[in-house]
């Protein structure tokens, strides 16, 4: 099998994460619920993810990242939070599902969507530019989940300081392969999965929060502290953490998190940029498909979706599948991004990398590719 | 042994508590607080000797950690409230 839906969520795992997901499920009891050595190192499994994220993405301390179970969570808690009556979000053209439902799901709150074409991040600056004064929030992903087009974040967050809009970033898909540091953004919250770039389990997940933010629970219940209280308690994270912690998870993340320090973002997201570019030059020799890159390689990750001239893009994904080749094909939970990249009539097929991908792997979808499409230049 | 015991408002607090004492050589325990000294239910404390006090909250003041209340244990058992 080869495995190239990473921005999904990366099947490949560094092996330790297994092995502290298993061990965490075999000795670990539950953190701040006991007095007793597995609840104990629980709790110190626990503060280690919480350390390990604020270190690598630049929160002010561990007790202001949250677990969460996905991006989606995280998300929802940030917006749910900035969220008032007759209040107004301006969120960018290509976030994803996670954002704008979640914004759907209140109406009272209007929603000005900043627009520009893909790989034109001066058009999006200015759009924000526009958009923020008198803004409450902002929503921004940092990195397109359908196209791989990185937002200009650090201008985008410039703005909202300037305009003192709190910013909320989307970083699904940056996470692990785009460096990001939350105190020089500035942002308020920072959401992001714990099983795609972080390469933990799934069902885990990031909520960064910067000091001074008040956000509102989106669950309610036990957190092991100020328990004769009816009130959830007022303090990070316990404020947002209600039930049992996945402590499994936890441990599994900071092994990914670890696996990604050693490594380097940096590295890692070069190396998938390099082949996403490996794969679109040899998918350009088949005149049957259309690869969406940007001109500019810096403003793209290595995600890269393309279209067919004649076939259905499902259709491909499907052939690609029998091949033991696993793509995305669809809309990617993101109308929106599709709406403003000009695929929405058709939806694309998502070619992700991730760090555990090699040259041949490209090779052999560029081949099975023109075996599918019936045709090649060579 | 007298010792004291330094309330923290979260568990995570008083990881963070534990950790900043840790480094600057201070023998430090999380325990959860007994009921007496919780005023709201559940929470963490960190245990330290009696000669380590001035010192923990020194370090504690320079990492922005403010013990929510610090007790000493009295001879009987009991705990007193020191004023900070």
């Amino acid at each position: 099998m080869i495995f190239l839906d990473s921005a999904a969520t990366t099947l490949q795992k560094p092996p330790a994460v297994a092995r502290a997901v298993a061990q965490a499920m075999g000795t670990l009891a539950s953190p701040g619920r006991g007095g007793y050595p597995a609840a104990a190192q629980a709790a110190e499994t626990v503060f280690r993810c919480r350390e390990t994220a604020a270190r690598l993405f630049g929160a002010a301390g561990p007790e202001q990242v949250v677990l969460t179970t996905s991006a989606t969570h995280g998300l929802n808690i940030a917006i749910r939070s900035l969220a008032k009556n007759g209040g107004r979000a301006v969120i960018s053209g290509y976030e994803h599902n996670a954002v704008t439902r979640t914004l759907s799901s209140l109406p009272e709150v209007q929603v000005d969507v900043a627009r520009g074409r893909l790989f034109h991040p001066e058009e999006l600056i200015a759009e924000f530019a526009r958009l923020l004064p008198g803004a409450d929030f902002a929503v921004c992903c940092h990195v397109s989940n359908v196209f791989g087009y990185i937002l200009p974040l650090e201008e985008i967050a410039g703005l909202c300081k300037t305009y003192g809009v709190p910013l909320v970033v989307d970083a699904a898909q940056s996470a692990g392969t785009v460096p990001l540091n939350m105190e020089a953004l500035g942002a308020a919250y920072l959401a992001m999965p714990g099983h795609k770039g972080l390469y933990g389990p799934q069902g885990t997940g990031l909520l960064l929060c910067a000091l001074g933010v008040e956000p509102l629970p989106l669950l309610t219940g036990g957190t092991g502290s100020n328990s004769k209280l009816q009130e959830m308690p007022d303090f990070l994270p316990d404020r947002l953490e209600a039930g049992t912690h996945n402590v499994p998870g936890a441990a599994g993340l900071t092994a990914g998190m670890e696996f990604v320090q050693s490594l380097g973002m940096e590295r890692i997201g070069a190396r998938e940029q390099a082949l996403r570019r490996q794969l679109v030059r040899a998918l350009r020799e088949i005149p049957d498909l259309y690869p969406i890159e940007s001109p500019r390689p810096e403003l793209q990750s290595g995600v890269v979706s393309l279209v067919s001239k004649t076939h259905d893009v499902e259709a491909l994904g499907n052939a690609l599948g029998s091949r033991g080749i696993c793509v995305r094909a669809g809309y990617h939970c993101a109308p929106l991004a599709h709406e403003s990249g000009g695929t929405l009539t058709t939806g694309t097929v998502r070619v992700s990398f991730s760090a555990f991908n090699r040259g041949w792997e490209a090779r052999r979808l560029a081949e099975a590719l023109a075996d599918v499409t019936g045709r090649s230049n060579s | 042994m007298i010792y004291y015991l330094i309330v923290c408002k979260s568990l995570t607090y008083a990881q963070r508590t534990e950790a900043a004492l840790e480094r600057s050589g201070i023998g430090a325990h999380i325990l959860r607080s007994p009921q007496q000294l919780s005023d709201s239910g559940c929470s963490h404390c960190v245990k330290i000797a009696q000669r380590s006090l001035t010192t923990a909250l020194t370090v504690l003041k320079r990492a922005g950690l403010t013990p929510t209340r610090v007790f000493i244990t009295e001879s009987d058992g009991s705990y007193r409230e020191v004023a900070l």
